[in-house]
């Protein structure tokens, strides 16, 4: 029907024209998962505060600074107050530590850059997996190790209920570094366990629908840890 | 090579490797095997209800001009759970008055509990056995005094549960950090390291003395 010449013309555009399209659809398709657009973010931050050197080698156990992740849904980044706890002697004129003297002199709050972020019709609950030994590694990776904290889970609704529905596989069991309480004295020997929550489903078949009994609360204010047992499928556990 | 491949030329071959890597590597970052690290907030594609028009805590206030979300409460503001706590770091007298004893008994689960608590708060500064020599002390701060010590034996409960509550010179006050069964715990693990270390000069007293002929 056509010259060959405009023949070969045209399964060329065909060709041409589809692999684009197949490029673009592959990479809009897989690019715009979570494991590609949010894990690895790592701003600067206004004061070079590195966790490599404040937890990896002075030890400092993250609930000195986040005090609170135990208690509350958000795990507080510290306030200068409790930078200049040691800052007000040790270090006490460096010059990257400025801004935080400043904050602390002026009562003007430090603006730190947020790193992990969930959509705001998503409620995450701290305290409900600390409480269930859950490290912190599990979710943030090895903290103690970056100069700049940067995200390594990809926060997204497939991630969470992987780790729901499979916990022990994914679970990273409360580290000394991290300073959770477990419920039992530091040097415990092997074989001493936390009671272990009953984890039973509600309804049968499962449709996700889990019960963890939780365990008494013998003394007001002393928490009682329990091991982890099963995290909710239901929409309503986390859309609310 | 040549007779079989007329067309191929010598720098195919390193423009087919480089081609390959590239196509590899992608491959690799859009499956999230490679971590591509960025300074560039997260790229948000459909950012239909992501971030709604109210205050997260910390998040910076877009509607207070110094941008604090967190307001100071007014004057007389009764929290809802908890209490401030109410003493100076003057004021031990008040403090002794007003803690004559802790709220709970002692038991092995409130040692462990006050153990870790210790761990993570005092043992920076104050070193894990309470002799003040924690990491951050040998980077230079000010050392603390020895928590085992005599005369730090015969304090009240309640001064050292004033200390952690009110800070005392340079050492600050964890009452915002520590609930109050929190920091009553940390007094019965601090006396539980007071027991330990009077029983080791015992025992190393004891074997200064010389051995019976
Ligand atoms: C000396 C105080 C201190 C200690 C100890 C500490 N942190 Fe932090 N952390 C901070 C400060 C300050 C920030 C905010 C600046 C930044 O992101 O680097 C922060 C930020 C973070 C963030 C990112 C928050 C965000 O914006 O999403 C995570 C996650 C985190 N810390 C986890 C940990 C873990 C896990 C540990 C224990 C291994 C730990 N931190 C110990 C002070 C501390
Ligand atoms: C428990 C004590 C402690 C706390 C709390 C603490 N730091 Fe530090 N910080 C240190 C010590 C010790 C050093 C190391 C000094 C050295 O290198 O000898 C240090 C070093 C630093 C440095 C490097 C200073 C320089 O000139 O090299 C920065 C920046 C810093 N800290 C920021 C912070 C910030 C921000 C916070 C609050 C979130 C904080 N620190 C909380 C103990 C602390
Ligand atoms: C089960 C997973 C998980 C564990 C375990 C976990 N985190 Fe988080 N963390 C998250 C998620 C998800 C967010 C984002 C929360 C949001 O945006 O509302 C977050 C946010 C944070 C933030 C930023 C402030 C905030 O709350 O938004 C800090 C700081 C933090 N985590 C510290 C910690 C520390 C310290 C621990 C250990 C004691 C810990 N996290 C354990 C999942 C976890
Ligand atoms: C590392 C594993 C792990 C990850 C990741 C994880 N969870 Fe969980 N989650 C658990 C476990 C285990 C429980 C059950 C805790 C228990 O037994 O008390 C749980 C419980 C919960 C609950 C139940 C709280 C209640 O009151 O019933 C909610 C809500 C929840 N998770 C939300 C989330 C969200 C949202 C995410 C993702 C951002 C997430 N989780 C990621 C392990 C995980
Ligand atoms: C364990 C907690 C959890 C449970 C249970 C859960 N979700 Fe989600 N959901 C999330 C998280 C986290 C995100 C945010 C993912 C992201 O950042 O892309 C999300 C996002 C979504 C979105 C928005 C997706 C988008 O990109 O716009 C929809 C729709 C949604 N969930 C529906 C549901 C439905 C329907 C159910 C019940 C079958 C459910 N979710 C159960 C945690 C959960
Ligand atoms: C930032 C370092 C630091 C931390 C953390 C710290 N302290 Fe101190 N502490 C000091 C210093 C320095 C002094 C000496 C204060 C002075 O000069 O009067 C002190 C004094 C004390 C005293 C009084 C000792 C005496 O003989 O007068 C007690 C009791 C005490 N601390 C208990 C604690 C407990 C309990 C904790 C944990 C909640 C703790 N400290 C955490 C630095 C610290």
């Amino acid at each position: 029907m056509f010259t060959p010449d405009l023949d070969r013309r045209i399964k060329q555009g065909i060709l041409s024209v589809a692999g684009t399209v197949l490029t673009a659809a592959l990479v809009t398709y897989f690019g715009m998962h979570n494991r590609v657009t949010d894990v690895g973010y790592r701003p600067q931050q206004p004061v070079p505060f590195s966790h490599k050197l404040h937890v990896g080698e002075l030890g400092i156990k993250c609930v000195y600074c986040h005090a609170g992740v135990e208690r509350s849904p958000h795990s507080p980044v510290p306030t200068v107050s409790t930078c200049m706890g040691c800052h007000i002697v040790v270090k006490a004129e460096s010059p990257r530590l400025a801004l935080v003297r400043e904050a602390y002199e002026t009562g003007r709050p430090l603006e730190w850059r947020r790193v992990h972020k969930l959509p705001d019709y998503v409620h995450f609950n701290h305290a409900r997996h600390i409480r269930a030994g859950i490290d912190c590694a599990s979710c943030h990776g090895p903290v103690e190790r970056m100069g700049v904290v940067s995200q390594v889970a990809p926060l997204s609704m497939g991630w969470c209920l992987d780790c729901h529905r499979n916990p022990e596989k994914h679970i990273i069991p409360a580290r000394e570094i991290s300073g959770i309480f477990t419920g039992l004295p530091a040097q415990a020997g092997e074989g001493t366990t936390v009671r272990i929550a009953e984890s039973r489903p509600v309804t049968n078949p499962p449709y996700g629908l889990w019960q963890t009994s939780v365990p008494q609360q013998l003394i007001p204010g002393v928490p009682t840890p329990k091991a982890p047992g099963r995290g909710p499928e239901t929409c309503s556990a986390c859309h609310y | 090579m040549a007779a079989r491949f007329p067309n191929l030329r010598w720098w195919h071959i390193p423009a087919g490797l480089l081609g390959t890597a590239f196509v590899i590597f992608w491959i690799l970052v859009l499956s999230g095997q490679k971590t591509w690290f960025s300074e560039q907030p997260p790229l948000q594609i459909i950012p239909d209800m992501d971030d709604q028009f109210r205050v997260d805590p910390q998040e910076a206030s877009r509607f207070f001009s110094d941008r604090r979300s967190f307001r100071t409460p007014p004057e007389g503001t009764v929290p809802r759970s908890g209490r401030a706590y109410p003493f100076g770091p003057g004021d031990l007298a008040l403090a002794e008055k007003a803690f004559p004893q802790p709220p709970f008994p002692e038991s092995p689960y409130v040692l462990a509990f006050g153990q870790n608590r210790y761990d993570a708060f005092c043992s920076p500064c104050h070193g894990p056995d309470g002799k003040g020599n924690g990491p951050v002390v040998q980077r230079g701060f000010v050392p603390p005094p020895d928590l085992t010590r005599p005369e730090a034996r015969a304090y009240s409960d309640a001064r050292i549960f004033h200390v952690i509550s009110a800070g005392q010179n340079v050492m600050p006050s964890y009452a915002t950090k520590l609930t109050e069964a929190e920091r009553w715990a940390i007094v019965f693990y601090v006396r539980q390291l007071q027991r330990q270390s009077a029983l080791q000069q015992q025992a190393a007293s004891l074997s200064t003395v010389p051995a019976r002929q």
